[in-house]
């Protein structure tokens, strides 16, 4: 049996993606959740291997909710949305099942992904770990402290740190932890807002106050909130471009 | 910019010449009252009357080619003054070469030759001052006209296309509801395909009635409401409140809506559990006001903006009412309040 969750915040859409999945006894339903939060814990708690996933939902996109996941399950997209193919795609979705979809095209669907599944075991099944977070330049972040979402304004970051497999993301209120790469963060954001300094950090445009010389031919960049950041040479004439120096 | 606003053909034809035939008898009168003989007097007044229209001819062509501005604005004042005196110079060498035995006469035209300037020197002042005003106006009557024009193509094709933007979402949404309900429960999808057919006529409408009753308007709504209520349940709870004796007022279509959309969008789609959209209608004034009221978490940002939106809405209520100051947002305390006041008659 695979275990598969629906997520869709409408009753009815949920409801016909079960009645046509109804006709597949080798998947069990496991769960329908209306919203991401209701999404995360039955993910955590049934451990799915197919989720039908909207994309606009209440308060997290569809999109949000994998980037919370540490190993995403395969994902089907079903949306009203055709635009977010492209993200889709990116994201590594099996299939992307455009509201209304027929039954053939379901069938489709399912078909794509047992041809997968069958060749067990095989890491393309599940979304890629360095999608472009959230597609287009992103004004927030997801994340997740312990089980419940957080949701920060990218404004409200002073700035982004790698460490190891994550990034923290350095607040007023403090210090939370994201799977992912600087390279992904990077081109998530607004170029004109953040620069990245270093290989390892990113900064916040506004927050920086000033930078000053340290060593030979190398920076310390300092923030409002007190922090200073080291600036490497590339780094240095990034920000002297970004910042009309 | 000098429009030639003393160079269009009928001006031309009539009216200069017109004005040099007075000028002529004026003058002509005017010496003979000051007794002097009628030869002279006839010269006198022809040739002053013909320099007159000579002066008036140039500074037509100089300032035809050179407009005066703010910045050398003298020169308006400045260059009739030396036009004038220069002209009577001249009148007075002529004359003097003409009557040169008439001693009496160039007796008389020694001491007039300050008037003449005077005179002369203030009518081309105000004949310069009006070609000036004349042009500027002309010109700002054919800029004004020109961006009637543009502005009347601009608002036709953004109004249409305005009306086009109507979330292709929800229609997808409400159609893929429709598809669930076709075998669950048929007479609900019968509903809901006439509700869907109703509320898209009324988006169509409006490209022959551009003005509809608050009636219709939230008749329309109520459509809009029952569609969002089959699509998402027990969520949704409208609270409805109009004031009575408004239903009858006219509105354009379609301006309503939009705040009702975006109260949904951010209070439905936003957020979860059960929510409540408020709206009232009632009139102040001049104005019927419209006061909407939705739930919203500060924190989440809705996507996908194909949407009306509000700043389509206030782009519409500036093409329609030529006005930035009608529409009132605020957020306090997770509720989100818009306030619309739509100018009405009397």
């Amino acid at each position: 049996m695979i275990k598969t969750l629906i997520v869709d915040d409408e009753p009815l859409a949920a409801g016909l993606v079960k009645e046509f999945l109804s006709s597949y006894p080798q998947f069990e339903l496991v769960a329908i959740c209306h919203d991401g939060f209701e999404a995360l814990k039955a993910i955590q708690l049934f451990q799915p291997e197919l989720i039908f996933l909207d994309i606009q939902m209440p308060k997290i996109t569809g999109f949000e909710l994998l980037e919370l996941l540490d190993s995403p399950p395969a994902v089907l997209f079903t949306t009203a949305f055709e635009q977010y193919a492209v993200q889709a795609f990116d994201a590594k979705g099996i299939d992307y099942l455009v509201k209304p979809f027929s039954e053939a095209r379901f069938a489709q669907a399912i078909t794509r992904f047992l041809s997968q599944y069958k060749s067990a075991g095989d890491e393309s099944l599940h979304p890629a770990a360095d999608f472009p977070i959230s597609g287009e330049r992103s004004k927030r972040i997801v994340v997740r402290v312990k089980n419940e979402i957080k949701i920060i304004q990218t404004q409200d970051v002073r700035y982004f740190e790698a460490e190891d497999d994550y990034i923290s993301i350095h607040t007023q209120e403090g210090k939370f932890l994201k799977k992912m790469t600087m390279k992904q963060l990077e081109e998530s954001l607004d170029p004109e807002k953040f620069a990245r300094v270093h290989r390892s950090f990113l900064v916040n445009l506004q927050e920086v106050s000033g930078l000053e010389p340290y060593e030979k031919e190398s920076y310390l960049l300092r923030l409002r909130s007190g922090q200073k950041i080291p600036v490497s040479k590339s780094g240095y004439a990034r920000l002297r471009q970004v910042l009309g120096l | 910019m000098y429009l030639n606003a003393f160079s269009s053909s009928s001006f031309g034809k009539w009216i200069l010449p017109g004005i040099g035939f007075i000028w002529f008898l004026g003058a002509y009168f005017l010496l003979l009252h000051q007794g002097v003989e009628e030869e002279p007097a006839l010269v006198d007044a022809f040739f002053f009357a013909l320099f007159f229209l000579g002066g008036f001819l140039l500074l037509d062509r100089v300032f035809r080619h050179y407009t005066p501005n703010r910045k050398n604005g003298f020169l308006l004042v400045l260059f009739p003054l030396l036009l004038s005196g220069g002209l009577v110079w001249g009148h007075a060498q002529l004359l003097n070469w003409w009557f040169v035995e008439e001693s009496e006469y160039l007796e008389m035209l020694e001491l007039s030759v300050l008037y003449r300037w005077l005179f002369l020197g203030v009518v081309i002042q105000l004949l310069a001052l009006l070609a000036v005003v004349i042009s500027k106006l002309a010109g700002q009557e054919e800029l004004s006209r020109r961006e009637g024009q543009l502005l009347q193509l601009s608002k036709d094709a953004e109004l249409a296309q305005l009306r086009q933007q109507l979330q292709p979402h929800f229609l997808f949404n409400s159609l893929n509801s429709i598809h669930a309900l076709v075998l669950a429960s048929p007479q609900r999808a019968r509903e809901m395909v006439l509700l869907l057919s109703d509320f898209l006529r009324g988006t169509l409408r409006g490209e022959g009635q551009s003005w509809i009753s608050l009636a219709d308007e939230i008749k329309y709504l109520g459509m809009y409401f029952d569609i969002e209520r089959v699509r998402f349940g027990h969520r949704l709870v409208v609270d409805l409140e109009v004031e009575k004796g408004v239903e009858g007022l006219k509105i354009p279509p379609l301006l309503v809506q939009p705040l009702v959309e975006n109260a949904i969008k951010y209070g439905l789609y936003g957020t979860l559990g059960e929510v409540k959209i408020s709206l009232r209608f009632q009139k102040e004034g001049n104005y019927l006001q419209v006061a909407v009221e939705n739930p919203f978490e500060g924190q989440v940002s809705v996507p996908g903006g194909t949407g009306f939106g509000l700043s389509s809405l206030e782009r519409r209520l500036f093409l329609i009412f030529g006005r930035t100051d009608l529409l009132e947002k605020s957020g306090a305390n997770g509720i989100f309040r818009i306030y619309l006041k739509i100018p009405v008659a009397g």
